[in-house]
């Protein structure tokens, strides 16, 4: 996995290829304006990744198939989009499907965990390359920026696989900054034993010692640990922004008070206050028994935050600078085994977005009559990545350049799905 | 190449030849290798890779005082007797083989861990061979009490056959069968489901058999049919166990009434006549297995290089080969000639100039590439290694054993030759030290069942460096410690040279005493040098320099 690249090194994208990317995703009156111009009046862009880990499925979400042998108990419903219909354990989503879009025809072909959370994330199979989080947090840096680019909200546990070597080689900058269970990361505050005098010269002492050992050595993991503590210094500087206390108590009722709910408020909060990208993981989607059971408990969490959120991002005007991407690592099996239970998917299956740079109320290929099979417009995974690429303003066919070696950020054999972009 | 190795009996040694095949791709290559280290880099180095600590001020300072031509040579010698390299080595096999899972039912079924590191600690003191080391592990029931703990590596994976599968193919033979479960792997031509399940094969029919209070055993049954079904093409396979590159191996055939040793009952742990599981542990630990003595060759090899030959290292196949197949072949070689002799195997490597060589740079060179094995690379220390350096740095572990030993000379003055190995007893000796940091070794470990390769510094790692109160403690001067015995030396060329024996295991530059005596000169009581000596110890303690092995 993406755990195993070292290597790490400051990557150079020029900030002028991109902005021209951005350009040309515009249209071509946007390129006849001077550059500056367009630095001043774009809006900062930002993505919120939903991450529905243990992979939710498809047939009690985005593509129902009732009354067929595979599709399960539930019915499907109608919703905003005519002719649209969704499982009815979504009933707050069916309102506001015209402003969703669905790819149902996704086949990523991986029915693992590990591999399929980090392909899922970075578009690729090969390890070593940047989550999507972390190319974000990279492409859409601005000089001014001091907070991490990219924070991860997960539950604390074994079985946390989600975090599969996020940066790669982009390296320790870009690394999610997790925050566990709602809590803050942990020693956010300097100890009150600890003089400012003392700290100071630690710092001092510290950084006049890397100085003289980098010289003539490998820098990457030098500057990769440096800069851990760069951002922990901003991190410190501005711990208020993980206070959820800050956050009405409508808001905390409305968002839901379970912990999907409260992740996504601090997720609002996070986006607020200038974090490029931030990853919200709801888990325990792996019903490989009781199926129906477990969805309905779930689904009832998503479905009501979800709604909240878009709303509230609507609300105060961020959700056309921030695109929401919400995935999983793999469907689930059309067959219902013994248990009640669905398996690992990855041939057929959905993803949604919402928000920035995707066309609102469109609902992308189809699967077959069972859902076993994609039956039009087959994505690759490939292709999601250079969409969410493109969603924000990035020329996903640009590429890192690190240390003399160049790295498309995207997969060159996949390409964004024009039909879905704004 | 291989051809022109002499295998006479004046072959030249293993290190030699590494020496050589490196070099000659070096030339081929055109890059022309760093100097050898100095005896300060090489005395951190190889005390972090051996015994996984750095050395003391005293040792380092001896050494680079030591004129003798074999010194190195001698302190490998005495690394690899002493009792930390048993106790280092369970360590690091502990996070390769467990990858720090944890069982789902917790203590109430799993090996407790004292327990199992002592079964690694014995086996790595008395030099276990590989071979006979994996046999332990894969043929145990639970049922030995002297090899009860070797039951940890099913346990930590709730002895479900496909994790069990995916990593007997990854740490034992060096192939990651995993994509392969549910059909021809799309992207590595060489893994075939049918290898996968052709491990499976030999470990679906064993079993978790709850005991309580505590501990668990293995039954196993005594027939079932190893199916498969390929995802893409949906044509199925059957197969008797097999292992990759290898022939199927038929099950004797059942008897009626004879199928068990044992017979299974609610509550009666059922015991085969014939044991699928038996047979792969007699099976796989050979060198005719493929993968087998390569895999372990490429492991020991990059605990010391820090990148395998073969890289991930649980990656091989055509589309991936070795950076130097000629050496990866004699090092198998050897390991076969010496029967997997892995305190040997080491000895070789680290004599070697290839390990030897420095992380520092001509001025004017490029990039080394890592693959080339020109440059010693940087490496983060593992989390172990960083708790018991910190320790060590700090003084803390000279304390503690004085302290041991003034409170044993007072209760049994006239106990001497205790009938407890070394090991053993500093395992007991280390327990107050542990205790002491579990903190630390919490923050810079990753998630459970994830390997551990690379260095991926986190901001959370840096915030716990500066604020966490569980760390202070063990930074602050105590009567005993490294900062008290500064603060009582008046010379300040004396207390730079301390500070950077202990934890740099090097003296300072000059630049590095300017700053110092910047810091000390103008201070006049002990008191008031408390700060800036521990601003000294901590700053260094968080350098880059500190924080990689290099």
């Amino acid at each position: 996995m993406a755990g195993r690249q070292s290597r790490t090194a400051a990557s150079e994208i020029s900030r002028r290829a991109w902005l021209q990317g951005t350009a040309a995703a515009l249209g071509a009156g946007a390129i006849e304006q001077p550059l500056r111009a367009e630095v001043s009046t774009l809006s900062r862009k930002q993505l919120l990744l939903l991450f529905l880990s243990g992979g939710a499925s498809q047939f009690e979400t985005w593509d129902p198939k009732p009354g067929t042998k595979t599709g399960g108990p539930f019915r499907a419903i109608s919703t905003s989009l005519p002719g649209v219909q969704i499982g009815e354990l979504l009933p707050h989503t069916s309102k506001i499907m015209h402003r969703l879009t669905v790819v149902r025809s996704l086949n990523s072909n991986i029915p693992d965990h590990f591999q399929g959370h980090y392909a899922m994330q970075s578009g690729r199979i090969a390890p070593g390359y940047p989550v999507l989080g972390s190319a974000v947090a990279k492409l859409l840096e601005r000089s001014e920026d001091v907070l991490p680019g990219y924070v991860s909200i997960r539950r604390d546990g074994p079985k946390a696989y989600t975090d599969v070597g996020d940066a790669g080689f982009l390296g320790a900058k870009y690394e999610g900054v997790r925050v566990v269970n709602n809590r803050p990361p942990e020693n956010l505050v300097q100890p009150a034993a600890v003089k400012p005098t003392l700290a100071e010269t630690v710092d001092r002492i510290r950084k006049s010692n890397d100085e003289r050992f980098r010289r003539g050595r490998d820098a990457a993991p030098i500057d990769a640990y440096r800069t851990t503590f760069e951002q922990a210094q901003a991190l410190m500087d501005r711990r208020e922004i993980f206070d959820l206390t800050k956050e009405s108590g409508a808001d905390h009722e409305q968002y839901g008070k379970h912990e999907f709910g409260q992740n996504c408020l601090l997720a609002r909060r996070l986006l607020q206050s200038g974090v490029t990208c931030v990853k919200v993981t709801h888990f325990d989607w792996d019903a490989h028994q009781d199926n129906f059971y477990w969805h309905q408990i779930r689904c009832a969490e998503f479905d009501r935050t979800l709604v909240t959120l878009l709303d509230d991002l609507e609300r105060r005007g961020m959700l056309e600078h921030t695109l929401v991407v919400i995935s999983g690592e793999m469907g689930r099996t059309p067959q219902i085994n013994k248990l009640g239970g669905r398996d690992h998917w990855g041939r057929a299956w959905s993803v949604a977005m919402a928000g920035c740079g995707v066309k609102p109320g469109v609902v992308y290929g189809s699967t077959n009559d069972l859902g076993t099979e994609v039956k039009d417009k087959p994505v690759k995974l490939g292709d999601l990545f250079h969409t969410y690429l493109r969603a924000v303003g990035i020329d996903s066919s640009a590429s890192y350049s690190i240390g003399g070696q160049t790295n498309p950020v995207a997969d060159p054999a996949a390409k964004p799905i024009g039909e879905l972009l704004a | 190449m291989i051809s022109a190795i002499s295998t006479a009996a004046d072959a030249p040694s293993l290190h030699q030849q590494i020496d050589t095949l490196i070099s000659q791709r070096h030339s081929e290559l055109k890059v022309v290798p760093t100097a050898i280290c100095s005896d300060a880099e090489f005395i951190r180095r190889v005390h972090l890779d051996l015994n996984g600590v750095i050395p003391s001020a005293e040792v380092t300072r001896a050494f680079l005082e030591n004129s003798a031509t074999d010194k190195r040579q001698k302190l490998i010698d005495d690394l690899l007797a002493s009792p930390d390299y048993a106790l280092h080595m369970a360590r690091l096999f502990d996070v390769m083989l467990t990858e720090r899972r944890i069982a789902a039912g917790g203590n109430l079924y799993d090996v407790p861990a004292p327990n199992w590191r002592e079964y690694l600690a014995e086996s790595f003191a008395s030099n276990k061979p590989w071979d006979q080391l994996v046999r332990e592990l894969l043929a145990g029931d639970g049922t030995d009490e002297k090899l009860a703990s070797a039951l940890k590596f099913y346990l930590v994976r709730d002895v479900a056959p496909h994790q069990l599968t995916r990593d007997v193919g990854r740490l034992f033979l060096g192939v990651d069968l995993q994509c392969a479960q549910c059909h021809d792997d799309p992207h590595v031509v060489d893994y075939r489901q049918s290898d996968y399940f052709g491990i499976y094969a030999f470990l679906e029919r064993s079993k978790m058999h709850p005991l309580s209070p505590r501990g668990a055993q293995l039954a196993e049954t005594a027939a079932s049919k190893t199916t498969f079904v390929s995802v893409f093409t949906t044509r199925s396979g059957e197969t008797s166990p097999r292992l990759p590159g290898g022939e199927m191996i038929a099950d004797p055939p059942l008897e009626k009434d004879k199928e068990y040793l044992v017979k299974p009952e609610p509550k009666v742990r059922g015991v085969p006549t014939y044991s699928r599981r038996l047979k792969l542990a007699e099976q796989l630990p050979r060198a005719g297995t493929l993968g087998f003595t390569r895999n372990i060759a490429n492991r020991l090899w990059a605990i010391l290089l820090g990148r395998g030959l073969v890289h991930p290292l649980d990656l091989h196949h055509a589309a991936n080969p070795p950076s130097h197949p000629e050496l990866l072949a004699v090092l198998e070689r050897w390991m076969v000639e010496n029967h997997y002799d892995i305190k040997g195997f080491l000895r070789e490597v680290a004599i070697s100039d290839t390990y030897q060589r420095s992380s520092l740079m001509p001025a004017d060179s490029k990039d080394l590439s890592e693959k080339s094995f020109a440059v010693a690379p940087l490496r983060g220390l593992s989390a172990e290694q960083l708790r018991w350096s910190v320790l060590q740095a700090t003084g803390r572990i000279e304390l503690h054993y004085a302290r041991l030993d003034a409170q044993t000379k007072k209760t049994s003055p006239l106990s001497e030759a205790s009938p407890t190995p070394a090991w053993k007893e500093k395992i007991t000796r280390n327990e107050a030290l542990e205790r002491q940091s579990v903190s630390l070794v919490a923050a810079f470990t990753g998630l459970p069942g994830q390997p551990e390769e690379g260095f991926q510094p986190v901001v959370d790692q840096a915030l716990y460096l500066r604020n966490s109160t569980k760390l202070l403690p063990i930074l602050q001067e105590d009567s005993g410690t490294l900062l008290a015995r500064l603060n009582q030396m008046s010379d300040i060329q004396s207390v730079a040279d301390g500070l950077y024996l202990s934890v740099l295991s090097r003296l300072p530059t000059e630049d590095e005493m300017a700053e110092v005596r910047q810091l000390l000169q103008s201070i006049k009581t002990p008191k008031e040098r408390r700060e800036p000596l521990q601003a000294l110890l901590w700053g260094l303690l968080l350098s880059s320099e500190f924080r990689l092995n290099h």
